[in-house]
């Protein structure tokens, strides 16, 4: 399984990364208070693409209404969150950047608390979410375009401006928040979770992080322009603005759903696609597959710690930080090095 | 004085040509003032001038990455702004620094990144491409670096890379930004050698330098920037004087010839700082007699030879050529009479062709 010359993926490779996100969410689905063995999972899924009904009916309710959401949600957060990190550590060359640089996160959990402080349903809450996640990037954008020098690394320092001027607007939300009741809930929400998945909230949330996803899988050779300094990048004959612009949409847009659905799922987009790095060095023919594939699997594996390993449910967010750093920093010191 | 003449003469067609290009910077003094150049296929430009001259801004100027404030620049005669991206940049390519290239890509998938012109948007590269990306860096001598890391790499190595990079995209335009420079004694030769020889096959090279020796071994045509927008361009020996690079520079040099086993290389040697910086250069009109004898190593340069001689065919008043069957070589040795400006002129011309040895000796 050794690198190839061209920086695709090896054939066993792609077998391992089509594969592996079904064998975890398959395995996901039997997890949980009510312990499902593989072989009826297969079934009731089986049952349900021919449109017939399983066996059970309580084994065929927990897995497809409250399961499979969950899982399906999983699956577009992590792997969203990982190709829009690993788009934006190559946008800005730089590899602590995730998929909060340009304040697309923190505007994205305002408008949610927002919604939540003004009474708003799940719907009500995710569009909000999506809306000043939006409008967050647009204002980073305005306020750090426009120079000759600098270029970018103005628009990632104004991305920090907007984004700690939206955690601010959060604090103050929940200062005015009702104590008993709002209060909880927006610190619960911020803390991120996948309970809230259903088939609605995903009809609304999906298809903007299935077409984000899609998309850099089509460009993704030439996301390897991404990292050049503006010269390189233009004398590669290449619409230089068109691919960077194309970038951020897609990057903000994946964010923003992946947010407004779960609240701010930290250190994914940091994590995966470096790993992948580690792996497969920095050409994006595979680092971008690799970090769909590694982000939905991880994402599979900590929600269903997160439901299952007390009988209270824990914010993903938690879990992301106390296994994702252990795990980096074991992967930073066993590999040789690399960089972005 | 003829040879400003046949550059008119020829000056429609020029593969690559600045009409007039002026830049400012916003709020700025006027940088450069009225360029004009122009370079055919195969031949080698120098620019050479102070730092903060401009000679960065003149490449970016020219490859339209600043705009002109007024003049243009002319691919075959057709405004460079008029055409698209993706279509220049199959015709030229530019070679970036090497401190502000991006580096953590292997040297091979840096090479491929030449092709992007040629690959859509929605495609990776081809065998095709590939086939292409290993034969430049063969041709260049770097293909054992394939595999390795840019990052990992030395800095003669990776200019070497980025050399391979703008081939990649097979351009007639080869746009170097100071190749040389922070580069040990040997990697300096790799660098320019390789030029030189992609040069010799016909690729139209612009760079710039801040060693004026560089542009006198190397290149035939310089253009001089002075600080206070002053620029003179045309065939080396007549630019890079003694009294222009007072001028420009503000220091006090000798250009000395070194005799090697080969040739009669030019050097130039700072020898301090000069106050006054006196204008123009002197015309050398005299008439003088000289021989040049050429004998090349081998047979691959023979056109470059032939349209040398063909272009100074007025200097000419004795030819002899002489193939020396048992060693496969030849020799020829010219007698010239003309200006010692013009005979000087040929002499560094032949002296630029690889593989031959060139000495002339003057009345």
């Amino acid at each position: 399984m050794s690198l190839r010359r061209d920086g695709r993926l090896g054939a066993a490779w792609i077998v391992i990364l089509i594969v592996l996100p079904f064998i975890a969410a398959i395995i996901a689905l039997g997890i949980g208070r009510m312990s499902i063995a593989p072989g009826e999972v297969f079934e009731v899924l089986r049952a349900a693409l021919s449109g017939k009904h399983a066996s059970s009916e309580l084994i065929e309710k927990t897995v497809m209404q409250l399961r499979l959401p969950r899982i399906i949600l999983a699956v577009l957060v992590g792997a969203g969150l990982s190709v829009s990190g690993c788009a934006f550590q190559s946008l800005f060359a730089n590899p602590l950047a995730t998929p909060d640089t340009l304040g697309v996160a923190s505007g994205a959990a305002f408008g949610a608390a927002l919604g939540i402080l003004l009474g708003f349903n799940l719907i009500g809450i995710q569009l909000m979410g999506l809306a000043m996640g939006g409008f967050a990037v647009a204002l980073t954008w305005l306020a750090g375009s426009g120079k000759d020098k600098g270029g970018l690394s103005y628009i990632v320092l104004s991305g920090i401006m907007i984004g700690s001027l939206f955690s601010a607007l959060i604090s103050f939300v929940k200062f005015a928040a009702d104590a008993e009741s709002q209060l909880p809930a927006i610190t619960y929400w911020l803390m991120g979770g996948l309970d809230k998945a259903n088939y609605r909230t995903l009809s609304l949330g999906a298809p903007v992080i299935i077409a984000g996803i899609v998309l850099f899988m089509l460009i993704r050779w030439r996301m390897n322009l991404l990292p050049l300094s503006d010269d390189e990048a233009k004398a590669s004959g290449v619409n230089l603005r068109l691919l960077r612009g194309v970038t951020v949409v897609a990057a903000t847009a994946i964010t923003a759903s992946c947010v407004s659905m779960c609240g701010q799922v930290g250190w994914v987009g940091l994590l995966i696609p470096h790993m992948c790095r580690m792996l497969f060095g920095n050409n994006h023919l595979s680092i971008v597959p690799a970090s769909v594939s590694f982000g939905a699997v991880f994402m599979i594996i900590v929600d269903t710690l997160a439901r299952s390993i007390s009988a209270a449910e824990i914010p993903v967010s938690i879990l992301t930080a106390m296994i994702g750093a252990p795990f980096f920093i074991v992967l930073m010191r066993r590999s040789g090095g690399w960089r972005i | 004085m003829n040879g400003q003449i046949r550059n008119d003469a020829r000056s429609g067609d020029a593969l690559l040509r600045i009409e007039n290009g002026s830049f400012a910077y916003k709020s700025g003094p006027q940088i450069l003032k009225d360029i004009n150049i122009e370079l055919d296929p195969g031949e080698i430009l120098a620019v050479l001038g102070p730092n903060g001259a401009g000679k960065t801004t003149l490449l970016r100027c020219m490859m339209d990455m600043l705009h002109w404030q007024s003049g243009r620049s002319l691919l075959d005669g057709e405004d460079i702004r008029s055409i698209p991206a993706s279509k220049l940049w199959r015709r030229m390519a530019y070679v970036p620094q090497a401190r502000s290239a991006a580096v953590s890509y292997t040297a091979f998938q840096t090479v491929l990144l030449g092709r992007s012109s040629r690959i859509g948007a929605f495609s990776a590269p081809s065998a095709e491409d590939m086939k292409v990306a290993e034969s430049v860096m063969e041709r260049l001598g770097i293909s054992h670096l394939a595999d390795k890391p840019c990052y990992a790499i030395s800095g003669g190595e990776l200019q070497m890379v980025l050399i391979a990079r703008a081939m990649a995209a097979e351009p007639e335009i080869l746009v170097l930004d100071e190749p040389e420079s922070n580069l040990d004694f040997k990697n300096q030769l790799i660098v320019l050698d390789a030029m030189t020889a992609l040069a010799a096959e016909g690729v139209a090279c612009i760079f710039n330098t801040h060693y004026p020796a560089h542009a006198l071994q190397r290149a035939g045509k310089a253009l001089m920037l002075s600080k206070d927008g002053k620029s003179i361009f045309g065939e080396t020996t007549g630019v890079v004087t003694e009294e222009n690079i007072r001028h420009a520079f503000g220091v006090e040099a000798l250009i000395g010839e070194v005799e090697t086993p080969h040739n009669i290389m030019k050097n130039v040697v700072a020898v301090g700082i000069s106050e006054d910086s006196a204008e123009g250069p002197a015309v050398r009109d005299e008439t003088i007699l000289a021989s040049v004898t050429v004998i090349m190593r081998n047979n691959d340069h023979a056109a470059l030879i032939n349209s040398a001689f063909r272009d100074y065919n007025h200097l000419l008043i004795g030819r002899m050529g002489l193939p020396h069957r048992r060693s496969d070589k030849y020799i020829i040795t010219v007698m010239l009479e003309g200006p010692a400006a013009d005979i000087e002129a040929l002499s560094h011309r032949l002296s630029l062709i690889p593989d031959i040895s060139v000495k002339t000796t003057y009345e």
